[in-house]
């Protein structure tokens, strides 16, 4: 049943979907909205027998109109993707359910469809960035995912939306234009485009054009760096992610962001090979690029008085420990990188989420108006403070999973400085998220407030399921490392 | 003479990351949001210039076999393919961002970003 053109199907429904809504903006939302879960179910349950497949037996190579890889476009799917797939499917389906009942709070009503139609070419995009072999097609989804991500910000129609839109899509196509700067550089010294390939040329004439391989490397990374908010290139970020409708903001912080830097991986370690890229020393300018991160990203979020932009903040932080995972250039710090991808990006949907509950309730955006709100709505406040712990690595969620695995890692590696990085970094997650947990649960008004909690079934349930699967992970954390191991040995 | 000869040989490399510098310097400095797009735009071009340039092969023809000719030799075509794409992307990001600008000037009168800072700012202090 299950065969290798399953991620072409996948592939072909969200892209056909995507244009029948665009094509039909006056059918009613009520259809509009079981057409789109019907078909995400249909996606899911494809994905989810695609990852048995591959887990049993084994990766596959897809190539298009049976070209050779050499001259044609091709998909590899293996392990690491298809893992990489099911954390895309899983989060933003449990996103895109919230958002049926958030938008219509949020957009206007005319742009319901085209919302999903971004939505459906966001997930479209992103499948085909993970399950890309070839460097030029990995572009063209690259260039999807990011004009995409950028109209779902400016779908909002409000003044600041614009322009961080604006802002983040001239950084985006910067970034994008700096890849392909990278991708024509390599072509030029291989003449290849399938990533198997170039790496098969690369590890023989890389001692012949180090410059031009090194320069390709620097146009690489720092292209990706912009999209995926590294460090000193995460101006965009606070404003992108904060102004853009809550279901928006928790796809581009939870995901998006994640896909990028699984294409980073992917770049560094199959395309160029760990060995090329230890030699220059990529991985240690990035993991000192990631440890200033998680500090400069936890203090500019204690400034912070939006809620939703103090989460953007944090969500820098957190990238730096992903990166941090990455620079470290191991087999145990990669798997860290996988991992904490999953949890990073369970604990940070559900922050958004329950933080987009508030607003929805109340409309409170300030952080320091939040008083006794746990009276009010208690399921989401709980929702938040599990998930604010997790972020802060109380042990039991996820969050805590990963910071011992990277400690752990980091002093296999003999580094123990980044050990200090990262206790300090999570006094500094604590020194924000704690006062809204406390004056949230433990002030109150003078008048005894009581539980008035308006927020629809529809949306709690998608913020309960994703802070369960970050517990269930903080205590079963072997639900996912076993994967990732066998995902990550392909790698190295 | 050696010198020249290399710059000569490269030229095409040369302009396009001339060119690729010169597109970066007007997005970064230039506070028009029209200039910054135009920008963005001579970057691309720099770029297809480069890639299309690997493709080149000195006297060579274009990949259509001549049966009257013996060992022919062809330019890539395959650079100037992907470029046919790169082109139609390029396209898009050019007429989102022109759009977007469009809804900036409906929202703030101009499209010169300090002044728009410079409101921005007044917003949050009064």
């Amino acid at each position: 049943m299950v065969n290798e053109h399953f991620p072409i199907y996948m592939l072909a429904i969200l892209l056909v979907n995507a244009a029948i809504f665009s094509a039909f903006t006056k059918l009613s939302f009520r259809f509009l909205k079981r057409v789109v879960v019907v078909n995400l179910l249909l996606i899911w349950i494809m994905g989810v027998s695609l990852f048995v497949k591959v887990v049993r037996d084994g990766a596959f190579r897809y190539n298009f109109g049976d070209w050779h890889q050499a001259v044609g476009v091709q998909f590899y799917v293996d392990e690491l993707a298809v893992f990489m797939m099911m954390f895309i499917l899983t989060l933003s389906n449990l996103i895109i359910i919230y958002s049926l009942k958030d938008i219509e709070h949020e957009i206007e009503s005319k742009q319901f469809a085209r919302y999903y139609t971004l939505v459906f070419l966001m997930i479209f995009s992103m499948l085909g960035l993970t399950f890309s072999n070839d460097m030029f097609n990995m572009f063209i989804f690259m260039e999807i995912l990011s004009i995409a991500s950028c109209s779902i910000i400016s779908i909002k129609n409000s003044k600041g939306s614009t322009l961080a839109s604006f802002r983040y899509l001239i950084l985006n196509t910067l970034g994008s234009l700096s890849v392909l700067m990278g991708i024509a550089l390599i072509y030029m010294v291989t003449g290849q485009l399938n990533m198997n390939e170039i790496h098969g040329e690369i590890s023989v004439i890389w001692k012949y054009y180090p410059t031009n391989i090194m320069m390709a490397l620097a146009f690489i990374i720092i292209g990706f760096g912009t999209k995926a908010a590294i460090f000193p290139l995460h101006i965009w970020l606070p404003d992108a992610h904060s102004v853009a409708p809550t279901p928006s903001s928790a796809l581009l912080s939870g995901i998006v962001v994640k896909v990028y830097i699984f294409a980073i991986i992917k770049l560094l370690f199959r395309v160029i090979g760990v060995e090329i890229v230890g030699e220059l020393g990529i991985p240690t300018a990035i993991a000192y690029l990631a440890a200033i991160g998680t500090i400069l990203g936890s203090i500019f979020a204690i400034a912070q008085k939006d809620i939703k932009r103090m989460l953007a903040y944090s969500s820098v932080a957190q990238i730096g420990y992903i990166f941090l995972g990455v620079g470290l250039a191991t087999k145990a710090g990669l798997e860290f990188a996988m991992f904490h991808i999953v949890s990073h990006g369970l604990i940070k949907t559900a922050l958004f989420l329950s933080a987009g509950a508030i607003i929805y309730q109340t409309e409170k955006r300030d952080i320091r108006k939040l008083d006794g709100i746990a009276y009010e709505m208690p399921a989401t406040m709980m929702v938040f403070a599990i998930a604010a712990l997790g972020m802060i690595g109380i042990p039991g969620t996820s969050g805590f999973m990963s910071k011992i695995f990277l400690g752990s890692v980091v002093l296999q590696e003999g580094k123990a400085f980044y050990l200090f990085i990262i206790i300090l970094s999570s006094f500094l997650n604590a020194f924000y998220y704690m006062p809204i947990i406390t004056s949230a649960f433990m002030k109150s008004d003078s008048e005894a407030k009581v539980v008035n909690d308006k927020i629809p079934r529809r949306m709690v349930v998608p913020m309960v399921i994703v802070i369960f699967l970050s517990i269930a992970i903080g205590f079963y954390p072997q639900l996912i490392t076993e994967i990732i191991e066998i995902a990550v040995d392909s790698l190295l | 003479m050696e010198t020249l000869r290399g710059i000569v040989d490269n030229i095409n490399y040369i302009g396009a990351l001339t060119l690729f510098v010169i597109g970066l310097y007007t997005v970064l400095t230039h506070a028009n949001l029209l200039k910054k797009v135009i920008g963005i735009n001579i970057m691309e071009t720099s770029i297809f210039l480069f890639f299309v340039s690997t493709g080149y092969v000195r006297l060579a023809d274009s990949p259509i076999i001549d049966p009257n000719k013996a060992n022919q030799i062809f330019v890539n075509p395959l650079p100037s393919a992907l470029i046919l794409t790169g082109i139609v992307v390029a396209l898009s990001v050019t007429v989102y961002s022109l759009s977007l600008i469009i809804k900036i000037y409906e929202e703030y009168g101009t499209i010169d970003l300090n002044e728009i800072m410079e409101m921005r700012g007044n917003l949050s202090d009064g």
